[in-house]
């Protein structure tokens, strides 16, 4: 992971050394060439080595050739003599596969309270009818649940709103500790409703834009960041500082925010921020200019870490969630559980959905989709067996194009170890499942901030490796 | 040879043979020929039956332990009998244990106080194989710390500076991490002049003022991946101040001394000297004062 340098090693026993070659992938980069691996180890070296590598023109006396050896790119035998090794590393960066799904949605009304300009979720009115989940649904819900081999089982209430349906939670945690009497996982619970989350120890997930005037311009309304800033402190005063965490949306009008949106989270003493950007789903697909939203993210992405770096650099603790994340997969042997980030992709093997009209979908993108009427993501229903559910025909039609290692595009790019799959973005934004990487989007992105990782793990190494291990050594991945 | 196991020393270490099947370029104890697995062993049964039951720590080094066979697992046995509280460090080169069976078996008699320290020379294969005098030892030992590992026995890596391999000691780094994250701990040991050091002196001998640069970025990458790292055998004197938390006291009271001018420094206390079987002393050696 160090840049070539010109020392060179010498050796006793000099001559040449014949080398095979093991599945690496390339890109240029800046003046150099980036050099990924199978397993997510990289090298930066100069321009033209991936061809003298293939040339079988790189020698022992060369720094670079230990570089390659030890790294897994260059093989001494036809099989590499530690192919175990080198299995068990890719074993442990996958290892978020062993448990199959571990995030279990429960969509329990579309009804909500908010209108936010960015909604993903298409949700209705306070009032609206007909879009609880029914009692039975919900039942047979938690016990598919239990289906899942997972240990460690995250059980999220989602709407809409789903403290307008608190007898739905209180059913669903109930019933999901009765069973677990027998069952014995570890279950960690996902919503907003203060008094259940004490009982069971539940966390609290909010939206917070950023600050006032941003919080209350997406939601179209005057009081929404006095509110959530109430019920923050309210949560935290009741159920522990640590059992609240707030989460972000860059809205067209975030774009322009980046320092303030840092200093509310710090206002509110939130020590770490996901810039998420928006979602192709529901009300948010209408709203904007996709083309232009996706280079000003990127823009907004690098500023707003660049003022992050710098409030490290004060000796402020802060950290870039999205940032660790593709930081844990460069630089460290671990695997990562986010599910949206993953090869093969997270949904159904990390994630599935319940939602309030008792189907069951791939993911929460899945049922957004739903809501305009297409259902291609819909795997069945809660009445439906396990099996034909999670193993049936349509996933294993999904499950096709859900890794990035099998689609092209993806499948030779430097980066796809860092990436992930994404059939549900693929379809919603370009009609199938598999997707097209040249004119993709999400592609698009990626690469940009994954590049501009790199440049700073390059360029102002001595600067920004500290702070960004802290962040890894600090979050849980 | 010492004649019994003493509870003040730092160093109570059973020799179980001069043979050896590495060859390292810098060893302080060259490896001998003789048949001698008999002679120790009826020597060591005697010094573990007569040590202190509250002996904290023994070792066993060679040589080659694990050369024994299974008379290496009948002396781990006997002190495990004799000495049920006593942590058991053996100091090996790993090889034997890319048999997956071993490395069982030495975590089945060991039970839970005994350990490892294995050394590695470089992450290159090449490298640590020229450094070690045999094809393949670098497999055999990542193999072997796999499988030890793999039975939850707990390993130190150790690893001595050398002309041959300082100059990717940050790149040995970046290695453990990615590949023996599992390691407990990762010793940065400074060479002794005694043995092959002399005699391959041209080849592998270089001043702790030349690499010492090169072992603070080693030292620091693993330490800020929660890693522990050590660096023995090294004075005070001659590290950069941040590394100084890392220095231990380690090098055994029956050949450790201290030049002239560390009479007059006042971080004597907190530093681990010099050998005394050193046939050379380290450039650039200083006073602190205060």
């Amino acid at each position: 992971m160090l840049k070539h340098s010109l020392t060179t090693i010498t050796l006793k026993s000099m001559n040449n050394v014949i080398y095979y070659l093991l599945p690496f992938y390339f890109r240029k980069f800046s003046d150099n060439e980036i050099i990924v691996n199978e397993i997510g180890d990289y090298l930066i070296v100069p321009a033209g080595t991936s061809q003298r590598i293939v040339n079988k023109q790189i020698t022992k006396d060369e720094n670079v050739f230990h570089d390659l050896l030890s790294n897994y790119f260059i093989s001494l035998t036809p099989i590499p003599d530690l192919i175990e090794v080198y299995a068990v590393r890719l074993r442990t960066k996958k290892a978020f596969l062993d448990n199959f799904t571990a995030l279990h949605i429960f969509v329990l009304t579309l009804r909500c309270n908010q209108n936010c300009v960015y909604c993903q979720a298409s949700s209705l009115k306070e009032d609206a009818c007909n879009t609880d989940m029914k009692i039975e649904d919900l039942k047979s819900a938690v016990e598919l649940m239990f289906k899942s081999p997972s240990e460690h089982i995250t059980m999220e209430f989602q709407g809409g709103e789903p403290t307008l349906v608190p007898n739905l939670i209180r059913f669903a945690v109930e019933y999901a500790e009765e069973i677990n009497l027998i069952e014995k996982r570890k279950i960690t619970y996902v919503i907003e409703l203060l008094a259940i989350c004490k009982k069971y120890n539940i966390l609290i997930s909010t939206s917070l834009d950023g600050h006032e005037k941003l919080h209350n311009l997406n939601r179209g309304k005057t009081d929404s960041y006095d509110k959530v800033i109430a019920g923050i402190t309210k949560a935290r005063q009741y159920l522990g500082f640590d059992k609240v965490s707030a989460l972000m949306t860059t809205s067209n009008d975030a774009l322009l925010f980046p320092k303030e949106i840092i200093n509310a989270y710090l206002e509110n003493d939130f020590h770490s921020i996901f810039i998420r950007s928006l979602n192709p789903y529901g009300l948010a697909v209408d709203n904007t200019d996709w083309e232009k939203y996706s280079s000003q993210f990127v823009q907004f992405y690098k500023e707003t870490l660049e003022y992050i770096i710098e409030l490290n650099k004060q000796g402020i603790f802060f950290v870039e969630e999205f940032t660790t994340l593709i930081l844990r997969k460069i630089l460290t042997p671990f695997p990562i559980g986010f599910v949206d980030l993953q090869s093969p992709a997270g949904i159904i093997n990390g994630v599935i959905v319940y939602n309030y009209d008792g189907f069951v979908y791939a993911s929460d993108e899945s049922r957004m989709l739903a809501e305009i009427k297409d259902y291609t993501f819909r795997l069945g229903h809660v009445n439906d067996e396990y099996e034909s559910l999670f193993y049936g025909k349509k996933s294993q039609i999904i499950s096709k194009s859900w890794s990035t290692e099998c689609i092209a595009g993806c499948s030779d790019c430097a980066y796809h170890f860092y990436c992930g799959a994404d059939p549900v973005r693929n379809y919603s934004t370009q009609d199938d499942m598999y997707g097209f990487r040249p004119t993709s989007m999400f592609c698009k992105k990626h690469k940009q901030i994954i590049d501009y990782i790199f440049t700073l793990l390059s360029e102002r190494k001595e600067e920004v490796l500290p702070i960004f291990k802290s962040w890894i050594n600090n979050t849980c991945g | 040879m010492r004649e019994n196991l003493d509870i003040n020393s730092n160093d109570n270490t059973l020799f179980v043979t001069g043979q050896c099947n590495n060859n390292c370029i810098m060893c302080c104890q060259p490896p001998t020929k003789k048949n001698d697995f008999d002679f120790f062993y009826e020597q060591n049964l005697r010094l573990i039956q007569t040590a202190p039951k509250d002996l904290s720590v023994i070792g066993i080094s060679g040589g080659e332990p694990t050369l024994l066979g299974e008379r290496f697992f009948d002396l781990v046995a006997q002190i495990r009998e004799n000495l049920p509280e006593t942590m058991i460090h053996v100091l090996s080169n790993g090889r034997q244990f890319c048999i997956e069976s071993y490395a069982v078996k030495l975590k089945e008699i060991g039970q839970n106080k005994i350990s490892l320290g294995i050394p590695l020379h470089s992450d290159s294969s090449l490298i640590h194989d020229e450094i070690a005098g045999v094809k393949n030892a670098f497999n055999e030992t990542i193999l072997g710390l796999y499988n030890l590992a793999a039975v939850g026995l707990p390993i130190e890596l150790r690893i001595v500076i050398n002309q041959l391999n300082y100059s990717r000691l940050p790149e040995l780094s970046t290695f453990i991490f990615k590949n023996l994250s599992f390691v407990t701990s990762v010793s940065f040991m400074g060479m002794e002049y005694i043995g092959f050091a002399v005699k391959n002196s041209e080849q592998i001998w270089i001043e702790p003022i030349g690499y010492v640069q090169s072992l603070r970025k080693a030292v620091l990458d693993l330490s800020s991946w929660n890693i522990d790292v050590s660096i023995f055998n090294l004075p005070l004197c001659l590290l950069p101040d941040d590394l100084h938390s890392f220095a231990r006291k380690s090098i055994s009271d029956w050949k450790n001394n201290y030049a002239d001018m560390c009479e007059t420094c006042i971080k004597k206390e907190e530093c681990c000297g010099l050998f005394t079987t050193s046939k050379r002393v380290f450039t650039g050696l200083k006073s602190f004062t205060i």
